[in-house]
């Protein structure tokens, strides 16, 4: 599986494709952005008056961003076994 | 499909415990774990109190788990105007005795997962549980991202924070954000040599009001920490979720207050930059408070088929380095009670309630989600007193933690227990204490070849 690295976030990993586990329920979304605020890897941004995922590149799998969401409008599950994040580091 | 006994999904600190208590018993146990090595995905540095070892499994106590550096001191530092004013080191206990002893999580998952599989318990690896299977509102197995159906008689829960299969089963709701904090990890490596001549076996908190802008930023947080590791050194910082009702932007602050840390703490510019490299940056959700909120407190830690463990069922306080040990115990109430609902053929609720029953009356579990004084160090902060700031810190991370109405009460009572289970407890305590001190003397414990 591929492996990519981050200039950002030394001694982690992101192994393989983790697909698309964090989702944003647009017709729940009312744009507070607390997405945007507690999200440490910037995997959020506002568009049109709605929080959209950016990129999960280097997401840490912490889940802040769901427990924020007043709205219930963020989708969080795991990503497939194996992918994802990992560091010996932690 | 395939069947077995236990389902225990998750190899944290506390999934491997259950497990391999169940497979000593007889029963076909299989764990399920969605990384690819036990432990790499957690990421939280660890320094685990005596009290976890001295009352913890067997296995544990009497094993050679990997532990990167015991901590004899603890040494609390207040800081204003980026100078330190005040030190609080009260905390301290000759060696080979300690206080806690410092690991890292990969290796040590890894190291509790592997005493699990010598036990006879299946683990799968890179398998994420994605949904539990449910019948009449009962438990029966869950289904994987492989689309593999695992039936069992009891699923043990110990997924973490996120909770996510009890969710889905309908028995509890996500932490709320005031129970949580983001916790920003850095691992800076730095030579044995150093870490002795700078910390010595002790471990390092760094305190100051909101205003120096170096942790607790906006009045809700922790402090600073250091862990020492055998040779590197793993500062945290963290902050909740919600502050005063606002969602703080995390993202900016953490960051900026670590850097303020690194500019203005003189004890960090002289005596540690110099000889530390950044190694790892990482970040985790803990739930510090989860279980003195009532609304988390309340919510089931069993259901039909189905009994929760560790962070999952909210029995823990990491600022208190208490996350661990309380996934252990609760493993091992979770496996007598899993033990004995396969022998009788009946997982129902009735007879998993048996679980709660031994949780609440188990010690240390109760202590850490009925002692209020944990939730009110957050007021100092909003007091803005130094004077009640170093009050509450020596209670707390101090020596004044052991008074008789703090963790006094729930020691002498775990301490007594044990006695009565077995006489000779004290001399197995003082072998422990002694084993774990020379293995890391010696070195006889190389985490990361554990594999």
């Amino acid at each position: 599986m591929e492996v990519r690295t981050s200039d950002r976030f030394p001694g982690v990993e992101w192994v393989g494709d983790p697909g698309d586990f964090i989702k944003v329920d647009e017709s729940r979304c009312d744009g507070c952005a607390n997405c945007v605020r507690v999200c440490l890897a910037e995997c959020f941004e506002i568009k049109g008056k709605k929080a959209r995922v950016r990129t999960l590149a280097e997401c840490m799998e912490c889940a802040a961003c769901w427990y924020v969401c007043d709205k219930e409008a963020i989708v969080f599950s795991w990503p497939p076994g194996g992918t994802g994040f990992r560091t010996d580091w932690g | 499909m395939e069947s077995c006994d236990v389902l225990v999904v998750g190899a944290g600190f506390g999934g491997p415990v259950a497990a391999r208590r169940c497979a000593q018993a007889g029963l076909d146990t299989i764990i399920l774990e969605r990384a690819r090595v036990p432990g790499e995905k957690v990421v939280s540095g660890l320094v685990i109190p005596f009290y976890g070892f001295t009352f913890g499994p067997d296995f544990i106590r009497e094993g050679n788990p990997p532990i990167e550096r015991p901590i004899c001191r603890v040494v609390n530092r207040f800081i204003r105007d980026g100078e330190i004013y005040a030190t609080d080191s009260t905390l301290r206990v000759p060696k080979p005795l300690a206080l806690g002893y410092a690991a890292y999580c990969r290796p040590f998952c890894t190291w509790l997962a592997d005493r699990a599989v010598e036990a006879g318990v299946e683990l799968r690896t890179s398998t994420t549980a994605v949904e539990p299977i449910l019948e009449k509102g009962a438990v029966k197995g869950v289904i994987t991202d492989r689309g593999e159906e695992i039936r069992c008689k009891v699923l043990i829960d110990a997924g973490g924070t996120q909770n996510r299969l009890a969710i889905q089963a309908g028995l509890r709701r996500k932490y709320l954000p005031e129970a949580l904090e983001l916790y920003m990890v850095w691992d800076f490596e730095m030579a044995k040599e150093d870490v002795d001549e700078t910390f010595g076996l002790s471990m390092e908190f760094f305190h100051a009001l909101p205003e120096e802008g170096i942790g607790a930023p906006l009045g809700f947080g922790s402090t600073l920490y250091i862990f020492t590791y055998r040779e590197s050194i793993h500062p945290g910082l963290g902050q909740f979720l919600v502050t005063r009702g606002e969602i703080p932007n995390l993202a900016r602050l953490l960051p900026r207050y670590f850097e303020n840390f690194q500019k203005k703490v003189t004890r960090w510019k002289r005596d540690i930059a110099p000889k530390v490299k950044l190694r790892a940056v990482t970040w985790d959700v803990c739930p510090i408070y989860a279980g003195l909120i009532p609304e988390t407190r309340n919510m089931p830690v069993y259901g039909d088929g189905i009994l929760i463990i560790g962070d999952a069922a909210g029995f823990e306080a990491s600022a208190f380095g208490d996350g661990v040990p309380s996934a252990w115990f609760s493993a091992e109430l979770a496996a007598e009670v899993a033990v004995e609902a396969v022998r009788k053929g009946d997982a129902s609720r009735d007879t998993l309630r048996e679980y709660e029953r031994k949780v609440w009356e188990h010690p240390y579990i109760t202590w850490i989600i009925t002692d209020w004084r944990r939730w009110d160090l957050r007021k100092v902060l909003v007091s803005r007193s130094e004077a009640e700031l170093r009050r509450m810190i020596r209670d707390h991370w101090g020596v004044g933690a052991f008074r008789y109405r703090y963790s006094g009460r729930p020691l002498l009572k775990a301490a007594r227990e044990a006695l009565r289970r077995d006489p000779r407890a004290p001399v197995k305590w003082m072998e422990m204490f002694t084993r774990y001190y020379h293995n890391w003397e010696e070195n006889r414990c190389d985490p990361l070849s554990t594999s």
